[in-house]
């Protein structure tokens, strides 16, 4: 146990943000806190890291409560990340690096060969040594960010707290800093408490995580096991949008403003169909679709009404007439170019019934595969060869039916 | 795997380059340590009265009993007042240095948490308000005493305040504003003086080095020999508190500790110039960063027996030109190092590629 909190209350003065906190994190987790703004993640860390005093209860770091150790034995066992800004002025990546061996350092913070050497590493395993010599100040926020992850690592600490380390990153250095996390955690044996805001990232790189809101820690483990159901949305109060943990991202809902679209899909050629329609508006509805379909998942995470079919079965007739009922109340129809094998050929009978019942209908098949599946209905649908063109035509006919 | 391999080579690469480094500021401070002498030499050679260079320093080598013709003007005028700009510049240069470190704001000076405003309210009650009553009879050093208190006095005003505010930028408002308070003080004392005694009061107020008399050279080298050291030991907190207070904290610095000795020592270090010198304007702002810029780093190992050899060369220069420029008549020494400093701030504020 390496990080243990104990009926934690944490807050500034006498303001209590959130209380009652009971944590247990062993050696080489990688911890991450998430949490609406506001909530507590920062506060939480800066106790952690004994910058702020708990209004009550403890933190007790490797057995001991934390206030007893002295600053340089807890600047040995901790060091932080923090997303202040400063300026360095003229100092160099390497200067601030080798700040991290300051509590080894005698009163002049001279480094001998080993601390230069320790600070050469930690340089090494972020693989920031070709920015040694240059300074600090005139590198991009993914280099700055990891010499200070260097600086946190020449510090030889056994805990690392960051607080929210990928947010002035872009896509790239955010998916690298968190290797690089990772790879402390996996080599070095570090222990590491973050505030992240990428709830995917979380997924995919936290051994726990705990969810913290209302001043309360409201979930604490894997998060396989803790980022599931509407956990996330209820988190972060996301009523119009969802998080999927077997998507591993957040999906919009935002339906129901315009007119209804009934996407025929299935094997994945109607998720992007999903997103985009959500995006603009549509209330969507959609089927017959196997239940381990990724046309599934998607349409469930974006609110789509879904009507679906057990895992590795036919489409039966009855799912099929529940399907055509849920077409009658779309006013358009889209077809989205689904492989039709044996056990889906119900799916390309649903489009050629909403032919039959006059309703607009769309495909994003090519003409030839659409003559060739559909016969002589195939005249009635509306072929789009991109999904642009298909979201206008939606939008025309759309319109046409408002002013009617 | 590409670094590890080469990381050995890398390793002995940095070590070469923080040797070369190293050697830069040995050379540097070497050059400057000459510039001191340059200086002090220049000082006392140059005056109204010409004394050519060879009889200057024969007499200053010979010591005082010689009886040469110059004798009295090289060692009782200007010898103490080469030596007090020469303290006087290194003193005000290490508080500014250390300011601007702990406010991390590259535009504050001495003067910030109002300590020269300070001294200036004191000397403005003795020379302007009611406290005047023989202080003429009383000599200069009754003077530099007021100045001493009243420098004192609002450090210790800023101390109480600093051990109970956490955020630094409310202890520069504080500062700016205890200035204000104690010089709009003042403006009501000149506007009830007589006219001569304002007179007096303003040209003291703008500053000088002259008249300095060998027992105030002794207790300005004393407080500078030891606020300039203890600064100097400083050093590595003043590092660590470049990147903010929480890594400082982060890394084992005492942070209250610090608040504390950086206000103790940079008002030290102001009243003491302050107190015998009258407030000298620009020399903490300026030097600082010109010697950021001679040294290349912001590492304050280094820095600060920088500013010490800078700041002393900059205030002889300043105050060399105050003597000379219009001879005879005497320049106040705030109007030559502010002509002096103000343009250097702004071409660096302007042009700074990395941000000071």
């Amino acid at each position: 146990m390496i990080v243990r909190t104990e009926r934690l209350d944490i807050g500034y003065g006498k303001r209590v943000v959130a209380s009652d906190i009971n944590l247990d994190i062993l050696k080489g987790q990688f911890v991450g806190l998430l949490g609406p703004n506001g909530c507590g993640k920062s506060t939480l860390l800066r106790t952690l890291a004994r910058m702020l005093a708990p209004l009550g209860g403890q933190v007790r770091l490797e057995g001991r409560n934390l206030c007893h150790y002295d600053r340089n034995e807890l600047a040995r066992t901790m060091a932080v990340v923090l997303t202040e800004r400063f300026a360095a002025g003229m100092l160099t990546a390497f200067d601030i690096a080798s700040m991290g061996r300051y509590p080894y350092t005698g009163l002049m913070g001279r480094l001998d060969s080993a601390d230069i050497a320790k600070t050469w590493d930690a340089l090494a395993t972020v693989g920031a040594t070709d920015l040694a010599d240059r300074y600090f100040n005139e590198l991009s926020d993914g280099e700055k960010q990891k010499v200070l992850f260097a600086r946190a690592l020449a510090q030889e600490p056994e805990v690392i707290v960051l607080d929210e380390p990928t947010s002035h990153l872009d896509a790239r250095n955010r998916v690298d800093a968190m290797l690089i996390l990772r790879r402390l955690v996996r080599e070095k044996g570090v222990t590491i408490l973050a505030s992240l805001h990428d709830i995917d990232l979380s997924l995919k790189v936290c051994d726990l995580v705990i969810l913290v809101k209302d001043g309360r820690v409201i979930s604490f483990g894997p998060p396989e096991e803790v980022l599931i159901g509407d956990n996330v949305a209820a988190l972060y109060d996301m009523e119009r949008a969802s998080f999927d943990s077997d998507l591993g991202g957040i999906e919009l809902r935002n339906g129901k403003g315009e007119g209804c679209v009934f996407v025929v899909g299935g094997a994945g050629s109607a998720s992007r169909l999903y997103r985009i329609l959500s995006k603009h508006g549509f209330g969507v509805i959609t089927g017959v679709l196997p239940e381990n379909d990724i046309d599934y998942y998607v349409a469930k995470a974006t609110g789509a009404v879904v009507f679906g079919e057990r895992a590795y079965r036919d489409i039966s007739p009855a799912s099929y007439a529940m399907a055509l009922e849920g077409l009658s109340a779309a006013e358009q129809v889209v077809d989205a170019g689904f492989p039709i094998e044996p056990a889906n050929r119900p799916n390309a009978d649903l489009v050629l019934a909403a032919v039959a019942k006059g309703k607009t209908t769309h495909t994003l098949r090519p003409d030839g595969e659409s003559r060739q599946q559909y016969g002589a209905q195939a005249s009635r649908i509306i072929s789009s060869q991109s999904v642009s063109a298909l979201l206008r035509r939606l939008f025309a006919v759309e319109c046409l039916r408002l002013a009617g | 795997m590409a670094s590890i391999a080469s990381s050995s080579g890398g390793e002995a690469a940095i070590s070469g380059f923080l040797a070369r480094r190293h050697a830069r500021h040995i050379l540097v401070l070497c050059l400057l340590t000459g510039g001191v002498f340059v200086f002090l030499v220049l000082n006392v050679a140059i005056g109204s009265v010409y004394i050519p260079a060879m009889d200057a320093a024969s007499i200053v080598f010979r010591g005082r009993e010689s009886s040469e013709l110059f004798g009295a003007v090289i060692w009782d005028i200007r010898l103490p007042r080469a030596l007090a700009g020469l303290l006087g510049g290194a003193m005000l240069a290490v508080a500014g240095l250390l300011l601007q470190v702990f406010f991390r704001n590259p535009i504050v000076g001495p003067g910030i948490l109002g300590i020269t405003s300070g001294a200036s309210l004191m000397v403005s009650l003795v020379m302007l308000g009611g406290l005047a009553v023989g202080a003429a009879s009383l000599g200069p050093l009754y003077l530099s005493a007021a100045a001493l208190l009243g420098a004192m006095g609002v450090m210790l005003v800023i101390m109480a305040v600093a051990s109970k505010v956490r955020d630094i930028l409310t202890l520069l408002v504080v500062g700016l504003m205890v200035g204000f308070m104690a010089s709009s003080v003042g403006s009501f004392l000149v506007a009830f003086a007589e006219e001569s005694r304002v007179h007096t009061f303003v040209s003291w107020s703008l500053g000088s080095f002259a008249g300095f008399r060998w027992d105030e050279v002794g207790i300005m080298g004393a407080a500078c020999a030891v606020l300039c050291s203890a600064s100097f030991f400083l050093a590595k907190w003043l590092n660590a508190f470049l990147l903010g207070e929480n890594y400082a904290q982060s890394m084992g610095v005492n942070v209250k500790l610090f608040r504390y000795l950086v206000v103790v020592l940079s008002s030290g270090l102001a009243a003491a110039v302050t107190a015998f010198a009258g407030p000298v304007a620009f020399i903490g702002l300026a030097v600082p960063h010109i010697a950021r810029l001679f040294l290349g780093s912001s590492d304050n190992r280094i820095l600060i027996p920088g500013c010490i050899l800078l700041g002393a060369i900059v205030t002889s220069l300043c105050d060399l030109l105050a003597r000379t420029l219009f001879s005879p008549v005497e320049l106040p020494i705030s109007a030559t190092t502010a002509l002096f400093g103000a343009p250097i701030v702004i071409g660096l504020v302007l042009k700074r590629r990395t941000s000071i």
